[in-house]
Parts: C-alpha cells; sequence; structure tokens
C-alpha cells in the first residue's frame, strides 16, 4: 500500500513573542485506505495536526506531503481544490451554514465543485442522510437540530464527494455510546468499500481501539504509534 | 458565480430585516436623486420655455432695411438645407407705426405675418383670447393689454400712421395675450400682405424667424453659425437666443451645477452606507465563508457572494428608489398647485435620467460591496475553525 499522507519534521509554534511550540519534530505517514485513530489528551496539539494535514493551517517548519505532492508548492487555488475534492472534513465544532438546511449543507461541497446539482446527487445526499439516521430533519434548517444532528450532517457532508482522505476532529463527541456505534460502523464500511483513508482524533477509547492504528500525542510529540 | 449569487441571495434572506433597511436606504437616495433631478429639469424647461418657447430662437435680417423676395427665398432655401431641421420657419415685416384709437394715441409695432407659419413659431391661434386671426386686408389683431387700458371692443376701428405720414384704417378683429406685457402693449399683428401694402415696401420682409425642434434648442449659436457660414453675406445679421439671453444661461447652468452637486454626494452618501452595511455583514458571515473556504470554496468564489449582495440591494434599491422618486415627483404636481390649480413647478419626468439614475445607483452598490468582498476574500478560514 502507498503512502497517501506523509509528514516530515512537522513543528508548530503559536505566537511570534512569546513562543508557545504546540508541535515537535512530528515524522508520521499513513497509508492509502486505512483507518487511523488520533488520541491524546486534551491540549496536546490533536486539532492542530489534523488542520496542518488538512491544510487550513500551516506548519511553522517542515513538510507535508499529500497523494505525494508537497502543499508547499500548491497554489492557493489548488489548494482549495485539493480540500473541496480530496479531503472531506468533519470539524470539531461541526460547523455548518446555519442560512442553509441539512440537506443544502451536505450538498454544499458539490455544489462549490459543480456549481449546479443533479437529481442523482440529490439522491446521494439522501442515501447517505438516511444512513446516518438523518432522513427525518433533512429539510430542517441548520440551526433547528440537535447537536448530535448537527454533527451527522457534518458527516454526511464530508461524505457526499467521495474523498480519498477523511478527516474527522471528534465526530461522535455528541453523540449516545449506541449512536456512535453505528457512525462508526458506517465510517468503517465506507473506509472498507471505497478505501477512503480515515484519521480520526477520538476521546472515545472504543473507537480508538476498533482502528488499524492509534496514534497518540502527547505534549505535541508522538507518545505511542500502535499498528494492528 | 451561481453559487455565489445562491449564497448571496440566501444570506440577504435570511437576514430580512437588515437586507429591507439597505433597500430602504438606497431608495430613498435614488427617489431623492430622481426628485431634485426631475425638478429641476422641470425648472429649467419651464423657464426656457417662458423665455424662447414662443419667440424666435435664431433671426435673420440685413444690416440695412429689409430682405427682398429673391435674397430671402434663397436663405430660405440654405435654412432647408441645414442638418437639424426646424421647429418653424417664418418671415416678418416689422414696421414701427403710430396707433390712434378715440382720442388716444399709442406707438405700435406693426408685425406682418403669414399667420399660418408664425403660428409654428408664436402659437398665435392658441394666444388669442378674444376674437378671431385677420384675414383680410386692413384686419389687425391687439394686445389684450391694450383692450383693457383704452377700453376697446372687437370690430371697432382704429387708425395707423406710417413713419411716411400715411393713415390707415383698420378693423381689430382680435386680442392676444402673450403673457409678456412689453409685447401686449407693444405688438400689432396683421397679415404680411397687409404690412407690405401699408408701409409701401413691396414685396419685402425685415426678418427670417427661427424656431429649433426641442432636442436641438441648446445648439442655437451652432446652427446660427453653421447658416451664416451657408449665406456668406456681410450685410446679413444673424442673432440667436444664446446671446440674447446669456444671464439666463449662466443661472440655469448655475442650477444645474449643483443639482449635480446634490445629485454626487447623495450617491456618495448611498455608497458609505452600502459599504459600511455590508463590511459588517462580512463580518457578520465571516465564520460561514470561514466554513466554505474550509470546504474549498475559492477566494474568487467567496467574494462574488458579497458582490452579488450588493448587486441584489442595489437592484431592489434602485427599482423601489425609482417607485418612490416617480410617486414623489406625481405627488409634488398633484399637491402643490397655485391657485388656479396648475402646479407650482411641472416636473419634466425624463425616463432616461431615470433609468441612468437606476443604473448609477446599480453600478454604485457593486462598486460599494467591492471592499467587503476584497475582505471576504482575504479571510483566512483556520481563524474561524480554530476560534469556534
Ligand atoms: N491560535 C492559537 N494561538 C496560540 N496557541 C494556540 C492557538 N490555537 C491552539 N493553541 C494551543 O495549542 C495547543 C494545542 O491545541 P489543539 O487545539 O491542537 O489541542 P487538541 O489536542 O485538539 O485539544 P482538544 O482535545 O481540547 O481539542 C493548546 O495548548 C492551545 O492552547
Ligand atoms: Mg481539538
Amino acid at each position: 500500500m502507498s503512502k497517501i499522507l506523509e509528514l516530515r519534521n512537522v513543528n508548530k509554534i503559536y505566537g511570534t513573542e512569546i513562543k508557545n511550540q504546540v508541535l515537535y519534530d512530528i515524522n508520521l505517514s499513513f497509508e492509502e485506505g486505512s483507518f487511523n485513530s488520533i488520541i491524546g489528551q486534551s491540549g496536546s496539539g490533536k486539532s492542530t495536526l489534523l488542520n496542518i494535514i488538512g491544510t487550513l493551517d500551516k506548519a511553522t517548519s517542515g513538510d507535508v506531503y499529500i497523494e505525494g505532492r508537497d502543499i508547499k508548492k500548491m497554489s492557493i487555488n489548488q489548494l482549495a481544490d485539493y480540500r473541496n475534492k480530496t479531503i472531506g472534513f468533519v470539524f470539531q465544532f461541526h460547523y455548518l451554514l446555519p442560512e442553509f438546511t441539512a440537506l443544502e449543507n451536505v450538498l454544499m461541497p458539490y455544489r462549490i465543485q459543480n456549481g449546479k446539482v443533479s437529481k442523482e446527487i440529490v439522491r446521494k445526499a439522501e442515501e447517505i442522510m438516511n444512513l446516518v439516521g438523518l432522513e427525518k430533519v433533512k429539510n430542517n434548517m441548520a440551526t433547528k437540530m440537535s447537536g448530535g444532528q448537527q454533527q451527522r450532517t457534518a458527516i454526511a457532508r464530508a461524505l457526499i464527494n467521495n474523498p480519498r482522505i477523511i478527516l474527522a476532529d471528534e465526530p461522535t463527541g455528541n453523540l449516545d455510546s449506541d449512536s456512535t456505534e453505528t457512525i462508526y460502523e458506517l465510517l468503517r464500511n465506507i473506509n472498507e468499500e471505497y478505501k477512503t483513508t480515515f484519521l480520526i482524533i477520538t476521546h472515545d477509547r472504543r473507537i480508538a481501539e476498533k482502528a488499524d492504528r492509534i496514534v497518540e500525542i502527547k505534549d505535541g510529540k508522538i507518545n505511542l504509534d500502535i499498528k494492528k | 458565480m451561481k453559487l455565489g449569487f445562491r449564497i448571496a441571495l440566501r444570506f440577504l434572506k435570511s437576514n430580512k430585516g437588515q437586507t429591507l433597511l439597505i433597500i430602504l436606504g438606497i431608495a430613498i437616495g435614488v427617489s431623492v436623486q430622481i426628485f431634485i433631478g426631475s425638478l429641476i429639469q422641470g425648472l429649467q424647461k419651464g423657464l426656457i420655455d417662458k423665455t424662447i418657447g414662443t419667440s424666435s430662437q435664431i433671426t435673420i435680417s440685413s444690416q440695412d432695411g429689409n430682405l427682398n423676395t429673391k435674397d430671402y427665398e434663397e436663405f430660405i432655401e440654405v435654412i432647408r438645407k441645414e442638418d437639424r431641421e426646424m421647429e418653424a420657419i417664418s418671415v416678418a415685416l416689422d414696421n414701427a407705426a403710430l396707433m390712434d384709437y378715440k382720442e388716444n394715441s399709442q406707438s405700435l409695432l406693426v408685425r406682418g405675418f403669414e399667420l399660418n407659419v408664425a403660428d409654428g413659431i408664436y402659437d398665435i391661434f392658441d394666444r388669442i383670447v378674444e376674437g378671431t386671426y385677420p384675414k383680410n386686408d386692413n384686419e389687425i389683431i391687439l394686445g389684450i393689454d391694450l383692450k383693457e387700458e383704452y377700453d376697446m371692443a372687437l370690430q371697432e376701428e382704429v387708425t395707423i400712421n406710417t413713419a411716411e405720414q400715411k393713415v390707415h384704417s383698420f378693423k381689430v378683429v382680435g386680442f392676444f395675450d402673450f403673457k409678456v406685457s412689453s409685447l401686449n402693449t407693444g405688438w400689432g399683428i396683421t397679415t404680411l400682405q397687409t404690412a407690405q401694402n401699408i408701409f409701401a415696401t413691396g414685396d419685402v420682409i425685415s426678418s427670417i424667424e427661427l424656431q429649433l425642434k426641442e432636442d436641438s434648442v441648446f445648439l442655437a449659436d451652432e446652427i446660427a453659425e453653421n447658416i451664416k457660414k451657408d449665406i456668406n453675406r456681410e450685410d446679413i445679421k444673424i442673432v440667436n437666443w444664446k446671446e440674447q439671453n446669456e444671464s439666463l444661461l449662466s443661472g440655469l447652468q448655475g442650477q444645474s451645477i449643483s443639482s449635480y452637486m446634490i445629485q454626487v454626494f447623495v450617491m456618495i452618501s448611498v455608497v458609505l452606507g452600502i459599504a459600511s452595511v455590508l463590511a459588517i455583514t462580512v463580518i457578520q458571515k465571516s465564520k460561514q465563508i470561514g466554513i466554505l473556504k474550509a470546504m474549498g470554496i475559492r477566494n474568487v468564489s467567496s467574494s462574488y457572494i458579497f458582490l452579488f449582495e450588493g448587486l441584489i440591494l442595489g437592484f431592489f434599491g434602485a427599482i423601489l428608489g425609482i417607485v418612490l422618486g416617480l410617486g414623489l415627483s406625481f405627488a409634488f404636481t398633484k399637491f402643490a398647485l397655485n391657485p388656479d390649480g396648475t402646479p407650482v413647478i411641472d416636473l419634466y419626468i425624463n425616463y432616461s435620467f431615470i433609468m441612468i439614475s437606476g443604473i448609477i445607483a446599480l453600478l454604485a452598490s457593486a462598486f460599494a460591496a467591492m471592499i467587503p468582498a476584497a475582505k471576504s476574500s482575504r479571510l483566512n478560514p483556520i481563524d474561524i475553525i480554530r476560534n469556534n
């Protein structure tokens, strides 16, 4: 299997005067189609790492390669397109667009890519939403849903463009253990069916243990890296 | 682009109160502009109409005395060949005379017209408030002011004494009212034929008078210049209304400039208003822009959102503004009336001016949206994603 993601000597320092180093010389690579979990204490640097991989944030030093390409060499538009097509994000604070319905939110990455939506893609969006249990609320405004429903909408949105990589920051943080289980099964199925690579930050030990690999971050360094 | 429009529309819809407020702001600006523009244009048109609407705008005469037939027919031929069509071309034979009525004596300018043609300039037929117009020899019409002063009646006789001490008897067949007292006391109008007879001039006239089509009124000086070139004779004198009314013209110009100033400042305040509101909108919507960027919307597309917001606001603002402006204008002509029921000022509703005002508002809105659009293009998604 090939490496779809690779980090070489990645450092992240916040602040210019009072320097706050959050990541120290991270060297990591992820196989295509693997299902990885990232764990660590609050404040250890997990979200920072994920945002750097997702090209939202920039490493202070070091290199990030995605599908073998150095992201430093990519233009702003290339990065935007890469975020749209190759990556599906599920953010820690789910972040839906409050002016749009759940279904419209799910379709948004597709619209960004194609301008307009076809009947087939709407059907696909509805299927994904059914899978995550949102059939009843798909036409609700994003704000008129529970926290868990919003989170599931964000997961459906990350899946709509069939990305090769899914970066999820505590995607089941707001869900009860049964729903967590269902969502996890769903993600695992997608991983197996489409060979989508998953990087999932989680506090949930049970989820972490079901992954192919567990990476533990501690104080900005890799403390543990267990592959099954 | 389409996505930008969609999102813009949704943003505006999701914040209806604010949207309506900006639209109203633009609309008020546009309506004030239309109202003031129509008012000033109406005022100016009224003034010009009153001043030169019923008088000769270009007058061609000879330096020394009268023009004979051969000359003036040739001149009229030249005038007809001008690029600009004339509203009316009329000839007149003017002579000073003394009029006697009962024991009163009054100096009079006796004007001999071909009445059908002269009507094109002076609206003579409409100006006759009593009686009819002179058709036969030795018929004359006089001003309403003379009638009142001397208590005259229709069909009465007056005598006209020419400079050559000839005495002619005339029948008064009508009274006119030109709304200008010097004309209402000083003019006597008769047929060209009669004038040529009593002053024993033969087949001559004293001047050719021209009225220009409405859209070339302000080109009177150029047209006069062209005619002068074409006629090309030293002894021919051509005057146009602009050289005769310089103070009126500079007054009008001053008025136009102040009207433009008002309109420019109204527009500036509209632009500033939209720009500041949209700038706030970018901040209000920065979370959404951040999310969209994290999902891969390009910077250009994210700036389209605000450009479209500007255009949509400008479009509806302009339309509402035009409706309000026209409403305000019509209300003004309906309710601001003179005692006799005519409007104090006839507004001039110039549809191309109104269209232009609307389009300017639209462009101004798009322009005002540039700053927020640029701001949104610069927004970095990580700042949103990180800071919840
Ligand atoms: N913009 C910033 N400026 C300065 N320091 C920051 C900034 N963002 C994050 N940090 C610091 O970086 C460290 C790592 O933050 P990060 O969000 O990556 O933690 P995390 O592992 O995701 O924690 P959690 O589990 O609570 O989400 C924290 O100590 C935080 O205070
Ligand atoms: Mg985090």
